[in-house]
């Protein structure tokens, strides 16, 4: 009793020195993430009330955000842009963490022969450059190119030009991000499994469970957090998206603005303008950023509420 | 004690101007531009400057669509480039009237040794040069020597003639042209800029249009968008989705007899060891022969350089014969000094496709000068054309539009 009265009163010791000690070991990381992260973020919205670009910048209130939501062009664009972005977050929702969950089963099961190798393939387009995949898969989809081969294993229907129609563009670039990153959850599931312990598993076999009760029951609420995890990274990293559609489509989102995506959007207002003019602004680009920001906050927050921290 | 630091200090600080003061002799300056494809060409031509002046220029370009805002944001915090590209026309005006760029109106010989048509891209109204012209681009037809001669074809010299080529090529099995719209820009400046000029006229015609006295749905217009409509059904399969830079591969693999392109892609065919030839885009029969050839890249001077006098020096250099002709010795293949002077080319096919000039009425790309506004909408417009989306009569309706749009302002 007398110890736990003294560790009240005084925590001093040379193990807990008090004070505010600990401020030493955060600091590097708060100051490293104030000036990198914090401070350009915040930046950037004040950005977005300005107009002009660089030097002779005037305050122009909300115009920006007016423009953005009602001018018609910018806005068909912007909400253009936003529909896209979510036909893609929706394939690698739908495809890619749905697939990588598969491999994952697969990959885990014990009685498989060659796991590793499996293992392996299915991650080795997540280390290619995706400009290289870019441009691989756009000469893959080029009916010029790929048609004579596909033609002579009797499988001409599949010449069509993919990237240069509206209405297959967007879904086979989604699916080509999907194969290059279905690695990622893969591998994030294939962690989580082996965490399980072997305990339950056993418990459910003597129970006679079959494997997708076995599955259903045991293995994918013990995933949860791993697939909200998972959910928020697609989400973050696709409203993000923006490398495969400068390589496959061009950053205009060719054909007829069908793959814009958000990523593409900004860099065409706030980055580099519109060719041939090229003269960004980079007021409502900063614009467009701070909107999705809003939206993204409003998407993870109740995303990390719904599967995080139920331990 | 106090002494002794104080002068410690001086003779510190004098050592440490030293350097400078002895390095004011081997000046470098610096070369912005949106040519990266072009870096190791010109950089030699840069080390031969070198050589014969002693000033150190050292080439670093930007990627091309981020040029322009790279180098405005250079400029703005004052670390931009001493020499830089100069893009043409109202882009290249914006940065003079910023007052970044140098006035290289009274650099000797700017004024006497280019022709009218090259100082009108970087002059501003009333008659101020913002950059020195550099080279300029012509719009062509290539096509594969041995495929017309295998087919006993002759290589067309009008807009009919041309068709029915493209018409026998393609009964043969044969794509007649190797041009896509994937790209989304050559469809536009390659394609449709590139026969324009053949059905409105040159720069005194144009004037007609940026003024609003002529309208962009007139018969001219018309006749112009029904021939692409009618050139477009000659685009290979799968033309939505070919590249601009697909189009050398095709050509270069007999794979298709034409590809309409501009001089800068020259170079490439070479990697593909076929027989190729350069024609300008054919007038339909009875226009006069006209042809688009572009004032491209000019060269400027930045007011905010720390050497004014060398930076003046290139500029003057740049503007001489023996300049130009130095220059064009190192410049990529199918870009062309634009001075008032005879300039030798070691390859035969560069100087045969600047010859395809000779006798045609020549002016820059329709849009450049005024109408840059009109980019956009033209490139979504000839798009849906080619798809056979739209007419030629609804597209004049709404190139008509978007000019008034501008005239209007």
């Amino acid at each position: 009793m007398q110890t736990t009265v003294q560790r009240k009163t005084s925590s001093k010791n040379r193990l807990n020195p008090g004070g505010r000690y600990w401020i030493w070991y955060i600091l590097p990381a708060l100051l490293m993430y104030c000036l990198f992260m914090a401070y350009p973020m915040l930046d950037s919205v004040r950005l977005s009330l300005y107009e002009g670009t660089t030097g002779a910048r005037t305050f122009v209130g909300f115009a920006n955000y007016v423009r953005l939501f009602t001018d018609p062009e910018v806005s068909a664009r912007f909400w253009g842009a936003f529909r896209n972005t979510w036909v893609f977050f929706a394939y690698h929702m739908l495809v890619q963490n749905v697939l990588g969950m598969l491999f994952a089963v697969v990959l885990t099961n014990r009685t498989m022969k060659g796991r590793q190798f499996y293992q392996t393939v299915v991650f080795i387009p997540c280390t290619i450059a995706v400009m290289v995949t870019g441009y691989l898969f756009k000469l893959i989809l080029n009916p010029q190119f790929a048609g004579p081969t596909l033609r002579s294993m009797g499988l001409g229907f599949l010449v069509k030009p993919w990237l240069g129609s509206e209405k297959t563009a967007l879904n086979v670039i989604s699916l080509v991000s999907v194969w290059q990153w279905v690695g990622i959850p893969t591998m994030m599931f294939v962690a989580g499994l082996q965490g399980i312990s072997e305990d339950l598993l056993e418990a459910a076999d003597i129970a006679g469970a079959n494997s997708w009760q076995t599955f259903w029951y045991i293995k994918y609420p013990l995933l949860l957090p791993v697939v909200g995890m998972i959910a928020i990274l697609t989400f973050v990293s696709n409203f993000n998206a923006f490398d495969i559609i400068y390589a496959m489509a061009t950053p205009d989102g060719a054909p007829n603005y069908s793959t814009d995506l958000i990523g593409s959007l900004f860099y065409r207002y706030g980055v580099a303008g519109k060719h041939p003019i090229g003269i960004p602004e980079p007021g409502v680009g900063a614009a467009i950023s701070t909107a999705v920001f809003f939206m993204l906050l409003a998407g993870v927050v109740p995303t990390l509420r719904a599967t995080q921290g139920k331990e | 004690m106090r002494k002794l630091t104080a002068l410690l200090l001086a003779v510190l600080m004098m050592a440490g101007l030293l350097p400078a003061l002895t390095q004011a002799e081997t000046v470098k300056l610096t070369m912005g531009s949106w040519r990266s494809d072009d870096a190791e060409k010109v950089q030699a031509l840069l080390d031969k400057y070198k050589e014969l002046t002693g000033v150190e220029i050292a080439f670093q370009p930007t990627v091309s669509d981020q040029y322009n805002a790279t180098l405005r944001l250079q400029l703005d915090n004052g670390t931009g480039p001493d020499l830089y590209y100069s893009r043409s026309y109202a882009v290249g005006q914006e940065l003079f009237d910023a007052g970044f760029s140098m006035d290289c109106t009274d650099i000797p010989g700017v004024k006497e040794n280019f022709p009218e048509s090259a100082l009108d891209a970087w002059q501003t109204p009333d008659g101020k040069v913002f950059a020195v012209p550099f080279a300029a681009v012509s719009q062509v037809i290539y096509y594969n020597k041995t495929l017309f001669a295998e087919n006993g074809l002759e290589v067309p010299t009008t807009f009919e003639e041309l068709i029915a080529v493209s018409k026998a090529f393609k009964e043969k099995g044969i794509e007649p042209f190797a041009n896509g719209i994937a790209s989304n820009w050559d469809i536009l400046e390659c394609v449709y800029l590139g026969m324009l000029p053949n059905y409105v006229g040159g720069a005194d015609q144009r004037a007609l249009y940026e003024s609003g006295e002529k309208k962009m749905n007139d018969e001219a217009f018309l006749k112009s968008l029904q021939d692409f409509a009618e050139l477009a059904q000659y685009l290979p399969e799968g033309f939505e989705s070919l590249t601009n830079s697909d189009g050398p591969a095709m050509l270069g693999l007999g794979r298709s007899a034409m590809f309409i392109d501009g001089s800068w892609t020259c170079g490439t065919f070479a990697d593909y060891g076929v027989e190729w030839g350069a024609i300008a885009f054919p007038a339909p029969e009875g226009a006069t022969p006209a042809m688009c050839f572009h004032p491209d890249m000019g060269i400027t001077g930045n007011n905010a350089t720390k050497y004014p006098e060398e930076v003046k020096a290139f500029l003057t250099w740049l503007a001489t014969p023996e300049g130009a002709q130095t220059t064009s010795t190192y410049l990529p293949q199918g870009f062309f000094p634009m001075i008032d002077a005879p300039i030798t080319f070691a390859d035969p096919a560069v100087t045969e496709i600047l010859a395809l000039n000779d006798g045609k009425v020549l002016d820059a790309r329709f849009v450049w000068a005024k109408l840059l506004n009109m980019y956009t909408p033209m490139v979504e417009q000839l798009n849906a054309l080619t798809k056979g989306e739209t007419t030629p009569e609804a597209v004049a309706e709404v190139f008509a539009d978007e000019q008034a749009k501008i005239v209007g302002q």
